[in-house]
């Protein structure tokens, strides 16, 4: 169903392969920021729907204090503030829901191009389009499959006790990224601190959800995993350092403003 | 907040739900075949890897003899693709048993059987990785490579390990034993010529693709096929190319040798015939599906025992399959029989019947008739277990 997606990354996944030294962790972190930056424009909404989100916060929880026993009202209040705002409340997850195919297609570039069965290579082989178009790059496949002793292709075992910090550091990323990402809450009575603990849960169920995933599938998707979860606490980093210097700029522009007034 | 997040939840978890389904379905698990049934046919049995046991069955008529295990379901051996090797009073065979659970993990097993009963002999649990093709097996010495990237000799008798050679990458292909070496292709992109004895490397020969298949031996010089769209000549005693041919796609199953020529398969469906010696081309056959549908060939071709046929088993589109009889003078079709289910595993023939394994097919083992492609018996029965 994804193979429109799923073989022109993994054709690209061979060609990052050969052009940074037939080295496959290489190849996928850079296959990944490459589809992080593509997916750019949908993160970036899915941020701004959050910090919107935030800001509202203050409003909501006048809201609840105004209408709190009347629930009915307290729902056409919240979304007639959301829509005066322009925020969608599930806005946030659509990119999510978006990224969901990426994921998947990328985790089966990387299985194609590291097999670990036949059936999929062989499926794999009829799509391989890069040597046609650069001849050069005849017989990359498979990529070469062991890191650090650990097999892209399999999933963590025994055998390679220590490919078992690879779900653990999963399940960090993955908790930093969600702890950066997840607006926080001001915990206060009855349904807010409701909020507050789903958000908390939030930031270990998902975690724990991928760093399960990680536990299950081959060491490759791990290696996205990690890769894609550095990617986007760097660009939250960044994101909010610009929306820092343009606040100061704004507060600036309004304060001269102010004192030309009185002046 | 608490409204959006509420309203989030079903989505987040969807979306968990979805990329948990989502992978599943791409990584493979028990139930879902990652790679193709073996056969074997020694004398009047066929020894066939059916998943979940080893059957042999009666070449004549395709009733069972025995199986191993008895009940899978009572008794869970793992699962079976390889073809069995069979010699030396013993049937060798290999499988993969996963145990569930949070960690799963992964056992793979080279089994030896008695040849009359299927009752186990010993088992060797050594190697790390799967086992993909099948082994070889000389008088005393059973030879198979794994996906950890080694090469495992075996005493036949009883299990035990002589000696293993590593490779750089896995090792998916059928190794060949011809008197004291064993000739043996990686995905490191590397043939091996090695000692049977003891394991040491003669001589090694560098593509830029990899092997998958097993070569073909015949008058000093060794035939086979890689994954940089080539095929190569090379000579047996010291590994030196005598000659190439470059077509446009993979070689991935072992090619068939006649009297002077090589026929070989790509994966896009080319069947081709080249002079032994020289490595020119005789004639080539692109193989075409009566409905235009993309046809596919992992399996080597195989010949019928007088040499004037050429058997190319093939994917026709995603799902079916077609066994194609070839004239070996010129590559004419002289039938084709298609088929419930891809034809992956290389067809074995056997006096005047060519067998095939199908792939998801109703079907999973077909006897044709090598004149005409006349079905003789299909495994399972499905007339008779209806």
């Amino acid at each position: 169903m994804l193979d429109f997606i799923i073989y022109p990354f993994a054709n690209l996944l061979l060609l990052l392969y050969s052009v940074l030294g037939h080295q496959t962790v290489a190849a996928i972190a850079a296959l990944t920021i490459l589809i992080r930056l593509l997916i750019l424009p949908l993160t970036l909404g899915q941020q701004k729907s959050a910090r919107k989100m935030q800001e509202l916060q203050p409003e909501i929880e006048k809201l609840q204090k105004k209408y709190g026993n009347d629930k009915e009202r307290l729902s056409q209040e919240q979304m007639k503030l959301w829509r005066e705002a322009g925020v969608n409340p599930v806005g946030g997850c659509l990119p999510l829901l978006i990224q969901l195919p990426i994921m998947i297609a990328l985790y089966r570039a990387i299985i194609f191009c590291v097999p670990s069965t036949p059936l999929e290579l062989f499926q794999f082989s009829q799509h391989i389009a890069i040597d046609q178009w650069l001849p050069g790059l005849v017989g990359l496949v498979p990529l070469q499959s062991t890191f650090l002793g650990m097999d892209l292709g399999q999933p963590p075992s025994p055998d390679q006790i220590w490919s078992y910090a690879l779900p653990i550091l999963v399940f960090a990323t993955s908790w930093l990224q969600q702890k950066l990402l997840t607006p926080s809450t001001a915990p206060s009575g009855g349904e807010q601190s409701q909020a507050a603990m789903m958000n908390q849960q939030m930031q270990i169920m998902m975690p724990l959800m991928f760093g399960f995933i990680a536990l299950q599938y081959a060491t490759g998707l791990s290696i996205y995993f990690i890769i894609s979860n550095l990617v986007s606490v760097v660009q939250f980093y960044l994101i909010q350092s610009r929306n820092g210097e343009e606040k100061s700029k704004t507060q600036t522009r309004s304060k001269k403003q102010s004192d030309r007034k009185s002046s | 907040m608490n409204q959006s997040w509420r309203q989030r939840w079903p989505v987040i978890l969807t979306t968990l739900l979805a990329l948990l389904l989502g992978l599943s379905g791409c990584a493979g698990g028990a139930a879902r075949p990652v790679s193709w049934m073996g056969l074997t046919v020694v004398g009047d049995k066929m020894y066939a890897a059916d998943v979940e046991q080893i059957r042999v069955l009666n070449a004549s008529d395709g009733e069972t003899l025995w199986s191993f295990p008895e009940n899978p379901e009572e008794n869970n051996r793992g699962i079976f693709y390889i073809a069995p090797a069979v010699g030396a009073g013993r049937v060798i065979v290999a499988s993969q048993i996963t145990t569930g659970g949070f960690f799963s993990q992964r056992l793979d097993i080279v089994w030896g059987l008695d040849v009359e009963t299927g009752r186990e002999l010993w088992r060797f649990e050594g190697a790390s990785g799967q086992y993909i093709e099948g082994g070889a097996l000389s008088d005393d010495t059973f030879v198979i490579g794994n996906g950890d990237g080694n090469v495992y000799a075996l005493d036949a008798e009883s299990g035990d390990l002589k000696w293993n050679f590593e490779t750089g990458h896995h090792v998916w292909a059928t190794p060949l034993i011809v008197a004291d070496v064993v000739y043996v292709g990686s995905m490191d992109r590397h043939l091996y010529a090695l000692n049977l004895a003891d394991g040491q490397m003669r001589w090694d020969f560098h593509t830029r693709g990899a092997f998958a298949s097993a070569p073909v031996l015949r008058n000093d010089t060794l035939y086979v096929g890689a994954f940089d769209d080539t095929f190569y000549a090379i000579d047996a005693q010291t590994g030196v190319e005598r000659w190439r041919f470059e077509s446009e796609d993979w070689f991935w199953g072992s090619p068939a040798v006649g009297d002077d020529i090589v026929y070989a398969a790509d994966v896009a469906g080319v069947v081709y015939a080249l002079d032994a010696g020289s490595g020119e081309e005789v004639w080539r056959k692109v193989i075409e599906d009566e409905a235009m549908q993309d046809i596919s060939v992992r399996a080597g071709p195989v010949l019928s025992e007088d040499g004037n046929q050429l058997f190319v088993g093939a994917q026709v589109g995603a799902q079916d399959g077609a066994l194609y009889a070839l004239d070996t003078a010129d590559g004419f079709v002289l039938w084709s029989k298609p088929s419930e289910g891809r034809v992956l595993s290389t067809p074995v023939v056997s006096e005047s019947l060519v067998y095939e394994a199908l792939l998801y097919g109703t079907h999973r083992i077909r006897a044709l008739h090598v004149e005409n492609g006349r079905e003789m018996w299909t495994y399972p029965d499905v007339e008779e277990q209806e």
